[in-house]
């Protein structure tokens, strides 16, 4: 029996209307059944979710079985499960502990650890992320295993789980992680190391001398952030190290850490040979302060090197009355570069504001003062922020002062 | 606490912070109220008159500063004791919850037994 070609069409059209009805009929199907089941869950998890809380924030010794309803089906473990991720994102401290008691004692750490070995990568990956929200310490050794997954997600998301884990044990493994830099982005194990904090610093130290160069680069760099004064003594001793770039890091840290016992080996620095140890050893002075140094970062203003002469600028407008003070003399020195990084620290200190605020004081001392301020600034040849001032001032006073003093000067009227 | 149970709202978008914080809360006796929203908690915080509000600062559209800042400049709110618990640890942030009128500033996560001391401590000294 044969059929005509526009019988075929039209068996060919009911088919694929068929198909595509079937399809949809699927599709609505299994979204109405997904919506069911997440309601049901949401259901179930507000029945479950009080004395779950209960456990959480309780300090009796019972097990977090006896706040599940019986008999426990598979579907109630995996929401308390749900339930104490969520929750474990939220707490610290005791309740934190009690919560990694539950998914102990509810084998959860056994399952996340067995799913680390599956073959789906995403798997592996979600669990490592769990592990590190459960904090159990019985996953630290296969999470070490887990930083050598051939997929980065795997390991980074493993890395994250011993920083959350914390411990000697689960820090050794993120500490040789900054030594390999083939399969590890320094800065991401870095950034983990550093939320561990205080925690990382005492396997940073003793790990330190058997690092690679980069890999003490980037602990000095964690120790830095971290601001532990632990790590005093491994700075001094490198900010005299043989290569330059860890005496630069050990300098820099040591201005993070902002240790006023640092600012004699900073002081020496400030003499180093190589220009990146003299800017950044201007830069820690700023941050730590203190008088002492001012004299040594005028010597530094005057540096060959502009990153040096700016930091050391920067330094002193950071140092209060007294760096404020040689800026201010810094103006009359004999170096060009000197003269022009002090009207830019004093510009961006706003002290070149306040002395063309004082043009229009009603205390003539005061006023003689600015002008002489003022005067100077134009011999220097810098009279574009005098310029706009003297135009956009608030006070008519000064704005008229200001035009005075400049349309006087040769070098402003230019 | 007397015969009367203690008052507190608890605001956060986020209703598993809400829950949480609320079953800790209810556990010790206090009678829990949440808004899910800025909006929802200055409409709510002056016929209530919680003896204090658990703030939360990053939420949409109305932010927990707006919040803190409409609760303060209301007369029938102002005396009502704030407790900032947010995410956000910068210094800059808690001094400005602080100088907003926040009686206290916790960070999340956060220490459950800790959380209920300091608010047992501002309970204790206001009103």
């Amino acid at each position: 029996m044969g059929y005509s070609a526009h019988e075929l069409l039209l068996l060919f059209i009911y088919g694929i209307a068929g198909l595509l009805g079937g399809l949809t009929l699927l599709i609505v199907g299994n979204k109405g059944w997904r919506e069911t089941r997440e309601r049901l869950n949401r259901r179930r998890r507000t029945v479950l979710e009080p004395d779950i809380f209960k456990y959480i924030g309780g300090k009796g010794p019972e097990p977090i079985r006896g706040h599940m309803p019986r008999p426990r089906t598979r579907r109630d473990l995996r929401l308390t499960e749900e339930i104490l991720l969520d929750a474990s994102r939220l707490v610290k401290g005791g309740a934190s502990a009690r919560i990694t008691g539950a998914f102990e004692s509810l084998g959860s750490v056994s399952d996340a650890v067995r799913a680390l070995g599956s073959r789906r990568w995403w798997k592996r990956a979600e669990a490592a992320e769990h592990l590190g929200l459960m904090r159990s310490k019985q996953a630290v050794e296969s999470l070490a295993v887990a930083m050598n997954d051939p997929i980065s997600e795997v390991r980074i998301r493993s890395a994250r789980a011993l920083g959350l884990i914390r411990g000697s044990t689960s820090i050794r493994p993120l500490v040789g992680a900054l030594a390999d830099p083939s399969r590890w982005s320094a800065i991401r194990v870095a950034e983990i190391l550093i939320s561990v904090g205080a925690e990382a610093v005492d396997e940073l130290l003793r790990a330190y001398d058997t690092l690679p160069h980069h890999a003490k680069i980037s602990t000095l760099d964690v120790l830095g952030r971290i601001r532990s004064h632990r790590g005093a003594d491994l700075m001094r001793r490198s900010v005299r190290d043989a290569h330059p770039d860890i005496r630069a890091r050990a300098a820099h840290a040591m201005g993070l850490i902002g240790d006023p016992g640092f600012v004699d080996d900073l002081v020496t620095a400030l003499g180093d040979p190589e220009w990146a140890v003299r800017a950044m050893a201007a830069k820690a002075l700023g941050r730590i302060g203190g008088g002492k140094a001012v004299p040594r970062l005028c010597e530094a203003i005057t540096d060959r090197q502009w990153w040096v002469r700016a930091n050391a600028g920067e330094a002193l407008r950071g140092l209060g009355p007294a760096g404020r003070e040689a800026l201010i003399k810094m103006l009359d020195a004999d170096d060009t570069y000197a003269r022009h990084q002090a009207v830019t620290q004093l510009q961006e200190g706003r002290i070149i504001d306040e002395y063309i605020a004082d043009l229009a004081s009603p205390d003539p001392g005061k006023r003689a003062a600015a002008i002489s301020f003022v005067e100077k600034i134009i011999s220097l040849e810098r009279v574009d922020h005098l310029t706009h001032e003297a135009i956009e001032h608030t006070q008519e006073g000064v704005r008229r002062t200001l035009l005075d003093i400049l349309g006087q000067s040769p070098k402003g009227a230019s | 606490m007397g015969g009367t149970p203690e008052r507190i709202l608890v605001v956060d978008d986020d209703a598993v912070v809400r829950r949480f914080v609320g079953a800790l809360l209810a556990d010790r006796g206090y009678e829990v109220h949440e808004a899910g929203d800025g909006e929802e908690a200055i409409r709510l915080a002056a016929p209530l008159q919680p003896r204090l509000i658990l703030l939360d600062l990053v939420m949409p559209l109305m932010d927990g500063y707006a919040v803190l800042g409409g609760l303060k400049g209301d007369p029938a709110t102002r005396k009502i004791p704030v407790m900032i618990l947010s995410m956000r640890d910068r210094e800059e942030d808690v001094v400005k919850g602080l100088d907003l009128g926040a009686e206290d500033y916790m960070t999340k996560p956060f220490g459950a037994r800790e959380l209920l001391a300091r608010i047992r401590k501002i309970l204790d000294r206001t009103w």
